[in-house]
């Protein structure tokens, strides 16, 4: 037998290929990968530490930095975290406020995946679309919030004040709006016959693989694996609203693709009831924060997740008492999807379908490197 | 060779980039439109080129990487001088198509040759995928010319432009043939989803990775001249090489330079559109599409033309 002759390819931190600052070094036998090995790193900005030097307070607005197509589900998560270790009640119009913004949140990020699946494909019209159609959203954030990405607004105790008058009805409107570009999405993309052709039975994973390498979020569920945490370990709305989980067979590129999409729809359908139960409600009870000033956490320790839009992302927050956390430790989904299950798929695929893989798994660099 | 000649040539040679680069603006225009950008003016190209010919400096690897570009181009150039163009032919003898084809090829192996010298992997890949990508849509394309040249009886494109002049236009007389042409020429112009050899996200732009400055002036040269060979070829074979007016006039000459620089722009335009809602083939995916239904359908129009001929 011949000795093969393998090359080094370098996919990024400057590479068109790469989900940001990341990269992969990838070992190719002709077309084919046969080593893979994921070089995190380039984004660390020591997330934790820096948590243990701040109060209660200022968490918020320096974990939303953690993932920055979805900042919302990080302020949640350490939300959700304190408020549990620290016993606070969120009225109701807050809880759905906030749900609100964490499934606007969810269709933001789901349209940037959608244009970076497709541009790692060379379809870049979905990706122009999408970030054209995610502007909406972030006018509606604006709104809100006063901020466009980062919006440092759910702290622990409640979102910061109530949504301004009219706003439901604008943000209806916007669900009909995305309701029908997504039927333009659906012809341009997920109908589209070389996308199927190269999606389908493009790197599977199996229900199996996916607990034991601990996937979650759309990519276990593209499995067949039905987790959730909105449903396995409820919080903000989500006890209260009406929604299933929604999982596909195959656990190939087509299936997370779809999941994403029937994901979107859903969570479409999720801020339709969300403001029609808003209307409803009293207004201008959205909050309780003890005075910043003399705010203290009983000690003790306690974890919180949200369903983010790549997975289980959840915040483990240790008190001693004092005006800030002792320890906080942040679980995300992308340092099990981009580093173990990546090296490990991405081994056997074509060199077209590294890049594909590695948006298809949805991977969030920053939160990686934390 | 007369002093007329000579100024014709280098007067195409000037033109015929100039109005690929045109095109090749218009198309960034068009596709910002279909992606719902306002995009860049559709002198960008222009700008562009300009721009990187003012470079100062140039990273070389080996004078074969030095050479690639200048090959591809001046290959291009050759190629150009044995087309039609509405009506202006530089130079033509019995059998120049087939030349055309080696002659097209030349260029894709000047730029295969200096990327390969660049010793950059991406490099290497995109010209594998580009010598695949052409491998594939060669055999349908041979097998169209082929029924092509039997149709009309001749090896000489000037008279395959004079006999549909006289005839109907081919893509009337061989609609199949244009069909398959058409999807050829598809992956002639390196539109998705045929342009695996610079997918960006894959191969990282390709050959042209290792490649600035005025090597990369010389590649965007090439690639609108290109565009304008290959649309050419489609004119003069299936579109009466946009022969429509009587060339005897002065009015009638400049009429059907028009008309031909209109249908090379609908069948780029065409490619265009496809180009803009298309993700790409895998390299394996487009080998095996261009070897299945294009070829077979070529064969059906081969065996059509025999058919129709012998009678």
């Amino acid at each position: 037998m011949s000795q093969t002759k393998t090359i080094d390819l370098f996919f990024g931190p400057q590479h068109p290929g790469i989900t940001g600052n990341f990269s992969v070094r990838v070992t190719v036998d002709g077309d084919t990968v046969v080593k893979a090995q994921v070089i995190p790193g380039f984004l660390h900005r020591g997330f934790e530490k820096l948590m243990e030097m701040r109060h209660w307070i200022q968490g918020p607005a320096l974990i939303c930095r953690i993932c920055v197509p979805d900042p919302d589900h990080s302020e949640t998560g350490y939300a959700t975290a304190v408020e549990r270790l620290a016993g606070i009640e969120v009225p109701e119009r807050g809880r759905y406020i906030r749900s609100l913004m964490l499934e606007m949140s969810r269709l933001s990020a789901y349209l940037f995946y959608f244009g970076g699946y497709a541009g790692s494909i060379g379809l870049y019209t979905v990706g122009q679309w999408g970030v054209g159609d995610r502007d909406y959203i972030l006018d509606l954030f604006e709104e809100l919030t006063g901020a466009r990405v980062y919006h440092i607004f759910n702290f622990p105790g409640g979102p910061r004040w109530d949504t301004p008058p009219g706003f439901e009805d604008k943000v209806d409107k916007l669900m009909d709006f995305l309701e029908k570009r997504l039927k333009e999405f659906d012809k341009l993309y997920f109908n589209n016959r070389v996308f199927i052709k190269r999606a389908r039975g493009t790197a599977p994973m199996t229900k199996a693989y996916a607990q034991k390498m601990e996937v979650t979020g759309p990519n276990a569920r593209a499995t067949g694996w039905a987790i959730d945490v909105r449903k396995d370990d409820p919080y903000a709305a989500y006890p209260d609203l009406d929604f299933d989980i929604i999982t596909q067979k195959e656990g190939d590129n087509y299936a997370r693709v779809i999941q994403r999409r029937m994901e979107f729809e859903q969570s479409i359908d999720l801020i339709r009831q969300i403001t029609r139960k808003l209307r409803k409600m009293p207004r201008g009870n959205v909050r309780v924060t003890p005075n910043p000033l003399h705010w203290k956490i009983p000690p003790g320790e306690a974890y919180g997740a949200v369903e983010s839009s790549k997975g289980e992302l959840g915040y483990y927050v240790v008190s001693d008492g004092g005006i800030g956390p002792y320890r906080m430790q942040a679980r995300g989904p992308s340092i099990s999807h981009g580093v173990q299950v990546y090296e490990e798929m991405v081994v056997g695929q074509r060199v077209a379908d590294v890049a594909a893989l590695m948006f298809s798994l949805d991977v969030c660099p920053p939160d990686i490197d934390r | 060779m007369s002093i007329t000649d000579i100024v014709a040539i280098i007067g195409m040679a000037v033109f015929v980039p100039l109005l690929g680069l045109l095109f090749m603006g218009i198309a960034r225009k068009i596709t910002a439109r279909i992606q719902n950008r306002i995009g860049p003016p559709f002198y960008q190209q222009y700008i562009d080129v300009m721009k990187l010919f003012s470079k100062r400096s140039n990273i070389s690897h080996s004078w074969v990487f030095d050479i690639g570009p200048i090959f591809a181009v001046v290959g291009m150039l050759t190629t150009m001088l044995f087309i039609p163009m509405g009506g202006f032919q530089l130079l033509s003898f019995d059998g120049d198509l087939i030349v055309i084809m080696y002659l097209m090829v030349i260029s894709g192996l000047g730029i295969a040759l200096g990327a390969g010298a660049s010793g950059n992997p991406n490099s290497g890949i995109g010209v594998m995928r580009a010598l695949v990508l052409m491998m594939s849509y060669e055999l349908p394309f041979v097998l169209i010319l082929l029924s092509v040249m039997l149709y009309y009886n001749t090896t000489s494109l000037a008279e395959i432009v004079s006999k549909q002049a006289d005839m109907a236009w081919a893509v009337l007389a061989l609609p199949l043939s244009a069909i398959v042409a058409d999807i050829c020429l598809q992956g002639q112009f390196g539109e998705k989803p045929f342009d695996q050899p610079i997918a960006p996200a894959e191969v990282a732009t390709g050959p042209m990775v290792e490649y600035g400055g005025k090597y990369l002036g010389m590649l965007m040269l090439w690639h609108a001249i290109a565009i304008i060979v290959e649309g050419s070829l489609f004119v003069n074979l299936f579109l009466g090489g946009g022969i429509v007016f009587d060339p005897s006039t002065y009015v009638g000459m400049a009429l059907n330079f028009l008309v031909w620089i209109g249908l090379v722009f609908l069948m780029f335009f065409i490619a265009l559109l496809i180009n803009a809602v298309m993700p790409r083939y895998r390299i394996d995916q487009a080998f095996a599409f261009y070897w299945k239904w294009p070829t077979i359908l070529a064969i059906i129009a081969l065996i059509y033309v025999m058919v129709v001929s012998s009678w």
